[in-house]
């Protein structure tokens, strides 16, 4: 035991890195990755898990990134349905929204962690 | 305090018990501020962990739904989505499940519990390997395993109950041990257990044959049987030691997601 997410978390914080926390919190229609999905944005691109790959995913680092930078938690919505013509990979045809929240060691770091 | 949030998660799942984080995903109003906050939440009675305390805005009876919501969502081991108006806003919650997770037991260390064991681990049951037989049930045959067990099948079975009447419905049964005459005893010894799964291998003829057989000399009526998964796993067409076990994890996903998928045992009885 011990490899759950939380405790992948854990050790991160435990190592002194700030990181922000994705969790897809509703989907509509077909989208790769279900509700409840939960994936680490890491500062250095060490991401952990997946909320569904491609430009979708790419979306969430971004706005990962702006979170850990100024810690205000946000959700994202993130559009699949794209005309399959459109030729961008992970076109699935639904929708998800993914909240997005900045985790820090205690006590919070407040320098950039960039 | 988030610290303590993570705490909390963490040994829950180290003590292999459900527990549900609750996050404020979007609120306006006065309650904007909470947004990105937490509560942790057992299934019991047990006070919720985090800084969501709604006792300073006047939101306490809130609270207490929210507290219900989540056992609520616990206790249908399902990711929820909530939506409250208050006076002072409105606001979206989001309650995460992290459910106990599925044990499943191994009666029966042989050629099918092996890709068994191995491949119901990689797909997040506790796995527990059981055989009277110690050269089967051995460490090295079963490395990833959480446990494995050697000794006589009925008693060692009834101490995997852990002191408890009964199994719980968080636990799946698999019988495949070399011989008929165990996989019986040890399926009449939790035939009234309210497991998740409980699967018996064996041809349709043999289960047909053994079940008329309980019927006709130990007075046990057919419709006991009805739960019993058997001839066990999905019909896929499995032939090797592998592909059995492949059927047999597919039956137990579908049985513990609630998406009963058309098993061998419909089609044979």
């Amino acid at each position: 035991m011990g490899t759950t997410f939380y405790h992948q978390l854990q050790q991160l914080l435990d190592d002194g890195m700030s990181v922000a926390v994705a969790t897809i919190v509703q989907v509509k229609g077909s989208t790769p990755r279900e509700v409840g999905t939960k994936m680490i944005v890491h500062p250095y691109g060490k991401h952990i898990g997946t909320v569904g790959g491609g430009c979708g995913e790419a979306d969430v680092i971004r706005v990962g990134l702006d979170v850990l930078v100024d810690g205000q938690p946000r959700t994202v919505r993130i559009d699949l349905t794209e005309p399959i013509q459109m030729e961008s990979l992970g076109v699935c045809g639904g929708i998800l929204d993914v909240l997005i929240e900045r985790w820090c060691p205690d006590p919070p770091a407040e320098q950039d962690p960039r | 305090m988030r610290q303590a949030v993570l705490a909390a998660l963490t040994a829950s799942a180290e003590r292999r018990e459900a527990v549900a984080l609750v996050s404020v995903v979007a609120a306006q109003g006065e309650l904007a501020a909470l947004v990105g906050r937490h509560l942790v939440v057992w299934a019991d009675t047990r006070t919720p962990v985090g800084d969501l305390q709604l006792d300073e805005l006047q939101l306490g009876d809130l609270q207490v739904t929210w507290v219900e919501a989540a056992r609520a969502a616990l206790q249908q081991r399902r990711h929820t989505q909530l939506h409250y108006t208050t006076a002072q806003g409105d606001i979206q919650l989001f309650v995460e499940v992290q459910p106990q997770p599925y044990s499943l037991i191994i009666a029966g260390a042989g050629h099918v519990a092996v890709p068994l064991a191995a491949m119901a681990t990689l797909c997040e049951f506790t796995v527990t390997v059981l055989d009277d037989r110690p050269q089967y049930a051995d460490r090295t045959r079963f490395p990833t395993a959480h446990q494995v067990v050697a000794g006589p099948f009925r008693d060692e079975l009834r101490r995997l109950r852990g002191g408890q009447p009964t199994f719980d419905p968080h636990t799946c049964l698999v019988l495949v041990t070399r011989g008929h005459q165990h996989d019986v005893e040890l399926l009449l010894e939790v035939l009234d257990d309210p497991l998740a799964y409980l699967g018996m291998i064996g041809s349709r003829r043999r289960i047909r044959a053994v079940f008329e057989l309980l019927e006709r000399q130990r007075g046990i009526p057919r419709h006991r049987f009805d739960r019993v998964h058997a001839p066990i796993g999905l019909e896929i067409g499995a032939e090797t030691p592998a592909e059995i076990a492949v059927a047999i994890l597919a039956e137990l996903i579908a049985v513990t997601r609630g998406r009963p998928a058309a098993g061998r045992t419909a089609s044979s009885r």
